[in-house]
């Protein structure tokens, strides 16, 4: 409806693209005509018929082994010649659900290098390359971060992680880059099924994907906003503003 | 009553340890570095006892686990950490890695642990080690708050699961203390005389480890400068920045 040209194709890299959240951000850049990197932990066979749109290009990385995903992820920068990043929203993430004394081992570390480790080893690569551009570093957080969760104790602790590290490092980055991050509420992905949890009719009541991704397009246009909290009625702005009208 | 303090050769630990030996307590004190701790152990014989271990490596921390099997706490202070400052960019990445396995892993992994496997008595403590940073933000310290920042909110988020099991969690958010660790990571001559001395720190975290609260400020120039960061969260961090990040040389790692 809204895809006009923009004035200039700019380069964006999502995490956690073969699903979810980051599936519609890379969908959603790639129809307004910017040139996507999507990576995710599966293999697509097909880039074309997933992202609706020849701009999207695939690459399998698996952030729970941050500095391989990384390699990977820079690597392919460099074949495809991109020299500057304009955004990088990092949006991978994974959960463990249940009481905390009971957490195995491989799942704490599995949480802290997909959701934390890995954004810290990516934030680093891409430094270099979002100076150049001047461009925006955009993290997904989680709402979980302003309440106790019992359940969640690690999950939420790495994106508290994330939180803070976005706090200093967009002082630090200050007219070099943009540092931001957007904490979203539940939202009806698979997340929650892979980590375990049945939900049923719960599910009706979280945020759509589609709602929360054109939510976080808005944050990232939004040049006051550096951190935002996506709820379920307090947010219907995004969905009313027009994309693709500032600079992404 | 028996403590389990980890990191406790030097700084913060240290002072704990001692403290905890010098009122008659039994003391497990964990560290990677023990050479310093064996004097304690010589003449605290019995109730001192001390285990050698990395934090920044799994099998270490499971090994530990394996040895802490024969004892019950009353109480454990997750104290071990390290820091790493400089431009978040000129920091090695492989530093991170070690920050995270030292600051985070290793205090989840064991807290998880030692209560998930009984580890822990009726009524006993474990004390998280936040930062100060977690209220104020720490521009060219960016991962270290961040890991810090992630250890808070985790205490949080296990206060109400560990409480059915009988164990209580405190976070204590110190500022700056006068250890060799800090002095390392300050840029050069900045103020020391503001600084906490560890020994008192330890007597006031050991006093609110028997209390009831859940977090923990020590002294008034933390607790206040606490509440002006979650007052002003924006302005606090660029305070920090003028004062700390805008004095950086070289990164410290």
């Amino acid at each position: 409806m809204f895809s006009s040209k923009p004035r200039r194709a700019h380069r964006i890299l999502v995490t956690g693209a073969s699903d979810g959240i980051g599936l519609l951000l890379a969908r959603a850049y790639a129809r307004r005509g910017h040139h996507v990197l999507a990576t995710g932990r599966r293999h697509i066979a097909d880039e074309k018929t997933t992202f609706r749109s020849p701009n999207v290009i695939y690459r399998s990385a698996d952030l729970s082994e941050p500095e391989e995903a990384t390699r990977t992820l820079i690597e392919t920068m460099q074949d495809i010649g991109w020299r500057r990043l304009d955004l990088a929203i990092l949006n991978g993430a994974t959960a463990w659900v249940g009481p905390p004394e009971d957490e195995p081992v491989n799942g704490i570390r599995n949480q802290l290098s997909v959701n934390f480790s890995a954004a810290i080893h990516l934030a680093h690569a891409l430094a270099p390359l979002l100076f150049v551009a001047n461009g925006q570093l955009m993290m997904v957080g989680s709402t979980s971060v302003n309440k106790a969760q019992g359940a969640f104790a690690t999950y939420t602790a790495t994106k508290a992680g994330l939180d803070g590290l976005c706090r200093s490092l967009a002082e630090e980055w200050q007219g070099r880059a943009d540092v931001k991050i957007v904490h979203p509420g539940p939202t009806r992905t698979n997340m929650h099924a892979k980590a375990g949890l049945k939900l049923g009719l719960v599910r009706l009541f979280f945020m759509s994907p589609r709602r929360v991704s054109s939510a976080i397009q808005c944050a990232v246009r939004r040049k006051d906003v550096r951190r935002r909290v996506i709820t379920r009625f307090f947010g219907f702005r995004a969905r009313f503003s027009r994309a693709g009208k500032g600079r992404l | 009553m028996k403590a389990l303090i980890t990191g406790a050769a030097h700084g913060l630990g240290r002072a704990l340890t001692e403290e905890l030996l010098h009122q008659g307590h039994d003391v497990v004190a964990v560290d990677r570095d023990t050479e310093p701790l064996n004097a304690l152990s010589i003449i605290n014989a019995g109730a001192c006892t001390v285990y050698n271990a990395d934090l920044q490596n799994v099998g270490s921390v499971t090994r530990l686990l394996t040895n802490l099997r024969t004892h019950e706490f009353d109480l454990v202070i997750l104290n071990a950490g390290i820091s790493a400052t400089g431009k978040f960019e000129d920091i090695p990445v492989v530093a991170y890695d070690r920050l995270i396995a030292v600051n985070l892993f290793a205090p989840i992994h064991l807290a998880s642990r030692l209560v998930g496997d009984g580890l822990m008595t009726q009524k006993s403590k474990i004390v998280f080690i936040s930062s100060l940073s977690h209220a104020v933000g720490y521009p060219g310290g960016a991962v270290y708050a961040a890991t810090k920042d992630a250890i808070a909110a985790y205490a949080r988020s296990v206060a109400k699961p560990f409480k059915k099991r009988r164990v209580g969690v405190l976070t204590v958010f110190p500022g700056p203390i006068n250890t060799e660790h800090a002095k390392k990571h300050a840029p050069d001559n900045s103020d020391t005389s503001k600084r906490m001395e560890p020994q008192k720190l330890a007597k006031m975290i050991l006093k609110a480890a028997k209390g009831r609260s859940r977090i923990y400020y020590p002294g008034s120039r933390a607790y206040f400068a606490g509440m002006f960061g979650r007052m002003f969260p924006t302005l606090a961090t660029r305070m920090m920045r003028k004062g700390l990040y805008e004095k950086m040389k070289d990164p410290i790692h």
